[in-house]
């Protein structure tokens, strides 16, 4: 048995509850990101940020509306995020939640290029950077758990429409399919359910999830299959790839710099 | 609020939040309630999984709730009195309406003088005093036989209300409605037939609006449009029903229960005028009606001044009525009380919690005005733009001279107490954690406030006697804080000599035997007998499945969940909708689910000749003769507008409340310089003026910007990309800020031709974590007639890249 969280699309207002409470929970530090033209902020997220509401304006019945996707890890089956990681820092647990320990992390960051989702973040900034990503709020010998103590996460606890639902992944998958073939509004997808393999998030929406960039082309098969080969290989590359992404920091830090330089004389109270 | 009193008799939400999932049909208008109030939200969205309830949006943005409509129709702002009167119309047309209601419910029957009229867009007895627009409304009363008012029960006559009414709103058709709001045909149609399908007497309509509904030059027609609407098709008193207005904050309410309007005492009673009434005998002889509950009022008059003034009030000094503040007729509102600060009038002001350097209309002249002040004392709980209105833009402090006092406040999880909802259940809540630093609660900064002023009082000053004599015992001994029990206890009402709380108004009399701050709260602070609390208190889940929940806290007046419900029941008795059946009667006694807003003790056909228990004829108010502007809405066009009324020769509303100076500059219509509509909004992730969430860094993180909401289309002719800067100016001023260029909104056809709406979240200012710019700098000073609430809603601009 593994647990899930179902997102029904259908029943998001946008109203970030989730977002805020995993910050809280979680004790993530605020940012002030940059203008987003959608309102969706942070656009993405980053390394301070494990969940964010993506708002994009699209048509339906010929008329334009709005839809929310709360973006975050999905906790893939097979994650090849944990496949990639040769210093076993990212791990799938039996109860579902795939988790980081930054404790092993050597921070290499083949997790970011594995992630067919694009959803581990590094939190450039630090001194130890981190790589970052959603935990499912599963953290059993720390201070961040409520998954290890029968709670459901900061997330499904704070969303006051039942748009978030946690559960069993098999339970969430029927009741996927029973609301999908119910109701003619919804799209005859449950992404999730075999995307990567499966991953423990599961959306059903009214609108195609290109509307929220989903990937939709991510192979069905668990894509730690093909990691496995190159595995081997990592340590070596470690050492070289490690300067080369050591290089690749001080430069996208420095970029940063002046952009922000660049931000102090955008002052929109003149 | 006005606008409710005068329809149903009192100023508030009739049913309640969690009724929602009864409603057959929403009609949202002019809210955002995805936005402002998440958690009514999932009542709507409940009702549509339970019930498949359809859900209407009319707003000129593309709301998160317009997200979830079933129908979505835009609307241009200023235009929601022509979108409900052609519904009303379309209603009466169709033969949609709920006849056996309002013929028995309403004043549908009621004749009126055969003298009132309405021509080319205004009522009867237009004329002029002392200078000013007004209407003698001597054709707009009942005719009479004797004390009786005559009725056709057939509603055919010429002059009954409905005939009136059917008249006025035959104007409103389809094609009409669309050229003057900009609604595509199909849609409006769409909505028309959804909405008026819950004239049948077994569905539910329920029209649920906020800010942008009121906050007009015609804001009070606007909801009594709403009510009407509403009586029109029986959906007032029923459970999934009602005219829900959301308030805008978590305690307006509550606040508003407790006088903070410059109009009203405690619990609705009208503040005395000083040259009407010189006596007490002089206000209940003017102001007490002969019929409905009012007729109490001298009860409750007397009890508020027992609490006011204790012993010292006593039958043979009037019970101190001499020493209540009385009004002078002129505009003691928000903007009447700016504009005599500007002229230099207003020597101090106390800004308790409230920010008008942001909040207020034409934001940058009121920051002005508070330059003219000696002092000035901010109690909040960070530095707001007001308590630092010196150092503003284009503020110089060098030139200022007023002293200013910021006092910390501690925060609604800092302190115990209770809080009013919209739904107008008394909730009670314990503080969670000690306030940081030196805040205060505002009881403490109250209650050192007053004495430090009655002990300099004792050295002598104007009009002392008040101040020294104000009945004021609130102290807790050992503790630096008031006893909130004592204040809870008076608020609640009880007897001379006992110390135990009422159970009901109806034991309030006018000898002076009984105390009590505020009625309609009477029973609150009673002991429950089976939780052994407070009412307010009680957190039982218990519930008839129709979601009252009667024993979860109180709710005024008396616990009754849903005002007017004897309109719940046809005049025998039987529930329209036995499946939502709030009462039934069963031959010898009522089965209730709901405590009765009537008196349950007589016959049901008895009971059924008044059910608006509030009002004196204790009939729904289609036709409304005690407002200033009208007894039927009509349509104007906002004070700013770039389109001609053509409905009527009378642009705008001729009542409007009008000031002097910059800030109530108005741009003419045709102004080619100012050629699009703008709206201001609220949204998420933000409150109000923004003093609390641009302080708390999670919430600025969700929306850190200051931004303007354009059309594609606009952008494309103003060369405007996403995330330009650009200058958005009206007649009053211009500001700065981020473009969104998105769908949110489109050009609309109004008339034929396209009309552009931009629209303008008003939470920034420049003090906090995340600063921005002050869209109330640039709104007008102008207001509605009744009410003085300012037209934030709809006004000219012109945009601009920077």
């Amino acid at each position: 048995m593994s647990k899930a969280v179902l997102v029904d699309l259908t029943k998001c207002i946008g109203c970030k509850s989730c977002q805020t409470s995993c910050k809280q929970w979680n004790d993530l530090p605020a940012i002030k990101p940059q203008f987003d033209n959608t309102l969706s902020y942070p656009a993405e997220t980053d390394g301070y940020t494990y969940t964010t509401v993506l708002h994009r304006t699209t048509e339906k019945n010929g008329q334009e509306t709005l839809r929310f996707a709360k973006r975050q890890c999905l906790h893939c089956l097979e994650p090849a995020c944990a496949s990639a990681c040769f210093a076993k820092a990212i791990q799938k647990t039996p109860e579902g939640p795939v988790v980081y320990n930054p404790d092993l992390c050597v921070g290499c960051r083949y997790c970011m290029l594995a992630c067919p989702f694009s959803i581990p973040k590094y939190d450039w900034e630090s001194v130890f950077p981190q790589i970052v990503k959603c935990q499912f709020c599963f953290d059993r010998e720390g201070t961040h758990d409520r998954i290890g103590h029968g709670m459901e996460p900061a997330c499904v606890n704070a969303c006051p429409t039942g748009c978030l639902k946690f559960g069993e992944r098999d339970e969430l998958l029927k009741e996927a399919w029973k609301r999908i073939n119910k109701y003619s509004k919804y799209i005859k997808h449950v992404y999730g359910e075999k995307e990567a393999g499966g991953t423990s998030w599961l959306y059903i929406a009214d609108v195609p999830f290109e509307t929220f960039d989903f990937r939709t082309n991510v192979p069905n098969i668990p894509l730690s299959t093909y990691s496995h080969d190159y595995l081997k290989w990592s340590p070596a590359v470690f050492i070289g790839g490690g300067a080369l992404l050591s290089a690749l920091h001080f430069y996208t830090k420095r970029r940063n710099e002046i952009a922000k330089e660049k931000d102090k004389n955008h002052d929109i109270n003149a | 609020m006005a606008g409710l009193a005068n329809s149903f008799g009192r100023g508030a939400m009739t049913n309640h939040f969690n009724d929602y999932k009864n409603t057959d049909v929403f009609l949202v208008i002019g809210s955002n309630a995805a936005e402002t109030h998440p958690m009514a939200m999932k009542w709507i969205q409940r009702a549509k999984e339970l019930r498949g309830a359809k859900l209407i949006v009319a707003d000129p943005r593309l709301t998160k709730t317009a997200a979830h409509a079933d129908i979505f129709a835009r609307h241009r702002p200023g235009t929601d009195i022509p979108f409900l009167l052609g519904i009303m119309n379309y209603a009466i047309q169709n033969n949609l309406y709920h006849k056996e209601y309002i013929a028995n419910y309403t004043n549908a029957s009621y004749l009126v003088n055969p003298n009132y009229g309405f021509q080319d867009g205004l009522f009867s007895g237009a004329g002029e005093k002392n200078g000013k627009f007004s209407y003698d409304k001597n054709t707009w009363q009942y005719q009479k036989d004797g004390e009786t008012i005559k009725k056709d029960f057939t509603l055919e006559h010429p002059n009954c209300v409905f005939q009136l009414l059917k008249k006025h709103v035959s104007r409103y058709d389809i094609e009409t409605v669309s050229k003057i709001t900009g609604v595509p045909k199909d849609i409006y149609r769409n909505v028309c037939e959804t909405f008026a399908s819950t004239g049948a007497p077994e569905k539910s309509g329920n029209i649920i609006y906020a800010m942008g509904i009121t906050q007009h030059t015609y804001g009070t027609q606007n909801v009594r449009a709403i009510a009407m609407l509403q009586l029109l098709l029986g959906n007032i008193g029923k459970a999934g029903g009602g005219v829900n207005a959301q308030r805008g904050e978590s305690n307006v309410q509550g606040s508003t229960d407790l006088a903070m309007l410059s109009h009203l005492l405690p619990g609705y009673l009208g503040v005395p005028n000083a040259t009407k009434h010189t006596c007490l005998q002089d206000y209940i002889e003017k102001e007490t009606p002969p019929s409905g509950y009012w007729k109490n009022k001298p009860k409750f008059l007397i009890s508020l001044l027992k609490a006011f003034y204790g012993e010292k009030a006593t039958k043979e000094n009037d019970f101190c009525f001499d020493w209540l503040p009385k009004v002078d007729g002129k505009n003691r509102s928000h903007m009447g009380i700016f504009q005599e600060m500007l002229d230099g009038n207003v020597k101090g002001l106390i800004a308790w919690g409230q920010n008008p350097a942001v909040g207020g209309p034409g934001a940058q002249f009121e920051r002005k005005a508070m330059e003219q002040l000696d002092w000035l004392v901010v109690v909040d709980l960070f530095e707001t733009e007001t308590a630092a209105f010196w150092h503003g833009p284009g503020a110089d402090p060098k030139n200022i001279k007023t002293e200013c006092f910021l006092l910390p406040a501690a925060f609604s999880f800092e302190k115990e107490g209770s809080v009013t909802n919209s739904g107008r259940w008394i909730q009670y809540r314990y503080k969670a954690v000690d306030p940081p630093g030196e805040a205060k609660t505002d009881t403490w900064i109250a209650d050192k406030l007053f004495k430090a002023i009655r002990k300099e009082y004792q050295n002598g000053g104007k009009f002392p006697e008040p101040i020294l004599n104000m009945h004021w015992d609130y102290d807790k001994p050992g503790h630096d804080e008031p006893d909130i029990a004592k204040i809870a206890l008076e608020i609640n009402g009880y007897a001379v000599g006992e110390n135990k709380p009422l159970d009901s108004f109806g034991k309030l009399a006018d000898d002076g035997s009984t105390v009590c701050g505020m009625w309609i709260y009477t029973g609150y602070w009673a002991m429950d007998k089976d939780f052994k609390v407070a009412k307010c208190k009680r957190r039982s889940r218990e519930d008839s499945g129709l979601g009252t929940f009667l024993k979860w806290s109180f709710s005024w007046p008396l616990n009754r969940r849903i005002l007017y419900n004897r309109c719940a029941t046809d005049p025998q008795g039987n529930p329209w909708d036995p499946k939502r059946a709030l009462f039934k009667w069963n031959g010898t006694k009522w089965i209730a689910n709901d405590v009765p807003d009537y008196n349950s003790k007589i016959a049901p056909e008895k009971s059924a000749q008044a059910p608006f228990i509030m009002l004196p004829n204790g009939n729904g108010r289609l036709f409304a003769n005690g407002l200033a502007d009208g007894p039927f809405p009509e349509h104007y066009e906002p004070m700013e507008s770039p389109v001609s009324n053509i409905i009527s020769k009378q642009q705008n509303t001729p009542c409007a409340s009008v000031f002097k100076g910059d800030w109530a500059k108005i741009a003419e219509l045709g102004d080619s310089r100012f050629p699009y509509v703008a709206t201001t909004h609220r949204q998420l992730e933000h409150y109000q003026s923004g003093a609390v969430t641009r302080n708390t860094p999670s919430l600025v993180e969700v929306c850190p910007w200051m931004y303007v909401s354009l059309s594609e289309n606009l952008a494309r002719e103003k060369g405007i990309k996403p995330g330009d800067e650009v200058w958005v100016e009206t007649i009053r001023g211009k500001i700065k800020c981020l473009a969104s260029v998105s769908p949110v909104v489109k050009p609309l056809t109004v008339n034929g031709k396209k009309i552009e709406v931009i629209g303008l979240p008003w939470h920034w200012g420049y003090q906090g974590m995340s600063t921005g710019a002050t869209a109330n700098d640039i709104t007008p000073a102008v207001g509605d007639g009744n009410t003085s609430i300012p037209e934030y809603k709809a006004f000219l601009c012109n945009i601009r890249k920077a």
